[in-house]
């Protein structure tokens, strides 16, 4: 055990033999560290922000559905059939789940805006503005008016739909749409607020109103909806969560269709799995750049001191112990780099969180699967990313070190000591 | 001499022949055309007043509506509901390419979107387009006699109708009967551009009304929902009544009766 702490020292001095050069290798290796830590920060914060777009905005985590509902998305489909369920039970049911945050009903339909000579054709999506914004964000887009209040006929529209209308707030909306009956639901409903979601296949088509106002515009029964949007803790766990969900509710005995937003938005969750994979290609590019510069010094650092270790050598010692002190120089170097990269990443890391770097002025996004994706560069810090780019730099720094130490052991004494 | 003659004659018979090739193709696509176009104008009139139902089936929920029409030439009609109370003055006018609703409710007249133009016409399996296109047809469409002969004992000409290249038509291809004897259709077959069937229109209940004989009855079945359909019921029909484009205005399909 002495024997080896003295193994340690030499490598140690050996390492400030050349300061400038363990400098340089060392900067090296913490730079390599903040920029793998720094690269997968930035992508999961990406990932976070594309997927909270998808989710958060108006899908939710998991949704329910009757059975038959997707993809068709016919009007007669309501959860529990043509008499619906009682939605307080339903809804308290699916709450009651262990991991489930809020869950929020909605209604769907078809039909006609119009406004003054101007008609659309829109989506008309039933939502309860109590319930909603604890599942999704779509209500904090209203960016003109207020949400909607129940029972008020009230209408919120798109900001570009609002523009093809030509209808500001405060005007009367004639909302038509046919009827679970057959017949054409039509009422006049008033603009309250309009939204501004980014996603143009939102802000043209979609009319939001009370979720009471549209089972009673389309003639249908207050227990009929066709949706519980659910959010969930984690939306990673979404896949999990909806599983034991759908085991929980087919208790119920209702028809119904649990899925995640995994199975509703498949491109999404295929982009994140394709970001994941990234994250690691990007570790293994720094790395493996960083582990031939760190070869590369010792190397050197090997062949400068071919007349000391012949030295040792001839004294005695045995070759297995010189490779260990080159080993160890490798290990010490990782530690110094480590220490240092630590020092330089935490404070870019928690800066470029808080203050993320804004490109709106160079792009405008782009959107992905319905999500929308904002060029604001914020970094996401996770446990795991540092741990396992530290865990990274120390092998990296090791294994570079394992070749010149090999070829430290075969230093023949003579033939260095007699410079062949 | 003789000899000449008959060289002549020989000349003149095959220019005959020649002309009367050439002459027939042009003539047998006018005349299904033509067949096509009276068809068309019998069930018409210039102008004309109706009463009808339209009993409405589908897999959720059946309904029947009472309604009066009215139409001049092919660019004009106007259907108003009478029953039930609650849709008691729902109106749809259609004036040329444009469709417009009027509903009671709201007080309110809707020009029917063109990305709403292949939706459903209150509720039914007809669709908006098809107050429209109807008008069209003649120009939109290619015309050919597929079959002339006897079905089930009727002397019949059946039709195919092919849009021409740059009709903005939605069908890939229409087949039509229409009995020999009295001009009247027996049904209409509509395929998409796959060349699916994708509905079928069956005249029936044929009698004289107005002072002419008319497929009473009209019933509409969707091919991918057979146990669909919309049957429309003439009650009344009068032809060549006095209505002027002035009728088929928007001041006149808001106004109530």
């Amino acid at each position: 055990m002495a024997h080896d702490r003295l193994w340690w020292r030499v490598a140690w001095r050996n390492l400030w033999r050349n300061r400038l050069r363990t400098l340089i290798t060392a900067s090296g290796l913490a730079f390599g560290y903040l920029g793998a830590v720094l690269m997968v920060g930035l992508s999961d914060g990406m990932l976070v922000e594309l997927i909270e777009n998808g989710t958060r905005l108006m899908l939710g985590e998991v949704q329910v559905h009757s059975e038959d509902y997707l993809p068709e998305r016919n009007m007669h489909r309501t959860i529990g059939g043509y008499e619906g369920t009682d939605l307080e039970i339903f809804l308290n049911q699916i709450s009651s789940q262990e991991d489930v945050t809020a869950a929020a009903p909605r209604a769907y339909g078809g039909g006609l805006l119009s406004s003054g000579e101007e008609t659309q054709a829109a989506l008309l999506m039933g939502i309860d503005p109590d319930r909603e914004p604890h599942v999704t964000t779509l209500l904090s887009r209203v960016v003109r008016g207020r949400p909607l209040v129940t029972g008020a006929n009230e209408i919120l529209v798109g900001d570009e739909m609002a523009e093809q209308l030509g209808s500001v707030l405060g005007d009367e909306i004639v909302v038509v749409a046919p009827s679970s009956d057959g017949s054409m639901g039509n009422d006049l409903f008033t603009l309250v607020g309009t939204f501004d979601t980014g996603i143009p296949a939102i802000d043209q088509n979609y009319g939001l109103l009370a979720l009471s106002d549209l089972q009673f515009l389309m003639a249908m029964d207050p227990a009929r909806i066709h949706e519980v949007a659910i959010t969930v803790g984690n939306a990673q766990d979404s896949p999990r969560i909806a599983e034991t969900l759908r085991e929980f509710l087919s208790d119920t005995e209702l028809p119904v269709q649990v899925s995640s937003w995994t199975d509703l938005r498949p491109e999404l969750a295929e982009m994140v799995s394709l970001m994941n994979a990234f994250h690691f290609i990007v570790v293994i590019i720094i790395f493996g750049m960083a582990a031939f510069g760190v070869a590369n010094t010792m190397l050197i650092g090997t062949f400068e001191r071919r007349r000391e270790f012949a030295v040792v050598r001839a004294l005695g010692t045995a070759p297995i112990g010189i490779g260990q002190t080159v080993v160890y120089e490798g290990i010490v170097l990782g530690m110094i780099s480590l220490v240092a990269g630590s020092l330089i990443t935490w404070p870019i890391l928690v800066w470029l969180h808080n203050s993320p770097i804004d490109l709106t002025q160079v792009t405008s996004g782009f959107s992905v699967g319905g999500a929308q994706w904002r060029p604001v560069l914020r970094v996401e810090y996770s446990i795991e990313s540092p741990i396992v780019a530290g865990l990274g730099l120390f092998l990296t720094s090791i294994l570079a070190a394992v070749y010149p130490a090999w070829k430290a052991t075969r230093v023949l004494p003579a033939d260095a000591l007699a410079d062949r | 001499m003789r000899r000449y003659q008959t060289v002549r004659t020989l000349v003149i018979q095959l220019l005959n022949t020649a002309l009367l090739l050439l002459l027939s193709s042009p003539l047998q696509a006018q005349t299904a055309r033509e067949i096509i176009d009276r068809v068309d104008r019998l069930l018409r009139g210039e102008s004309s007043r109706g009463q009808i139902t339209m009993e409405i089936t589908t897999e959720h929920w059946s309904r029947s509506l009472d309604m009066e029409v009215w139409s001049l030439g092919v660019e004009h009609s106007l259907v108003r509901v009478q029953s039930p109370a609650r849709e008691e003055g729902t109106a749809t006018l259609k004036a040329g390419q444009e469709v417009w609703n009027y509903l009671p409710r709201v007080d309110r007249t809707i020009k029917v979107p063109p990305s709403l133009m292949m939706g459903s016409w209150m509720g039914s399996h007809f669709t908006n387009d098809d107050l429209v296109k109807e008008s069209r047809i003649v120009d939109d469409y290619d015309f050919e006699i597929s079959f002339e002969g006897e079905r089930e004992g009727v002397e019949v000409w059946e039709f195919q109708l092919t849009p021409r290249p740059e009709a903005p038509v939605v069908w890939g291809r229409i087949e039509e009967q229409v009995r020999k004897a009295d001009l009247m259709p027996t049904w209409i077959r509509y395929y998409d551009e796959d060349g699916d069937l994708v509905r079928t229109l069956t005249f029936s209940g044929y009698r004289t009304m107005g002072g002419r004989l008319v497929p009473a009855s009209m019933l509409v079945t969707p091919a991918d929902k057979p146990e669909e359909q919309t049957v429309l019921t003439y009650h009344e029909l009068d032809f060549d009544i006095s209505v002027d484009e002035s009728f088929f205005s928007l001041r006149n399909l808001r106004a109530r009766r």
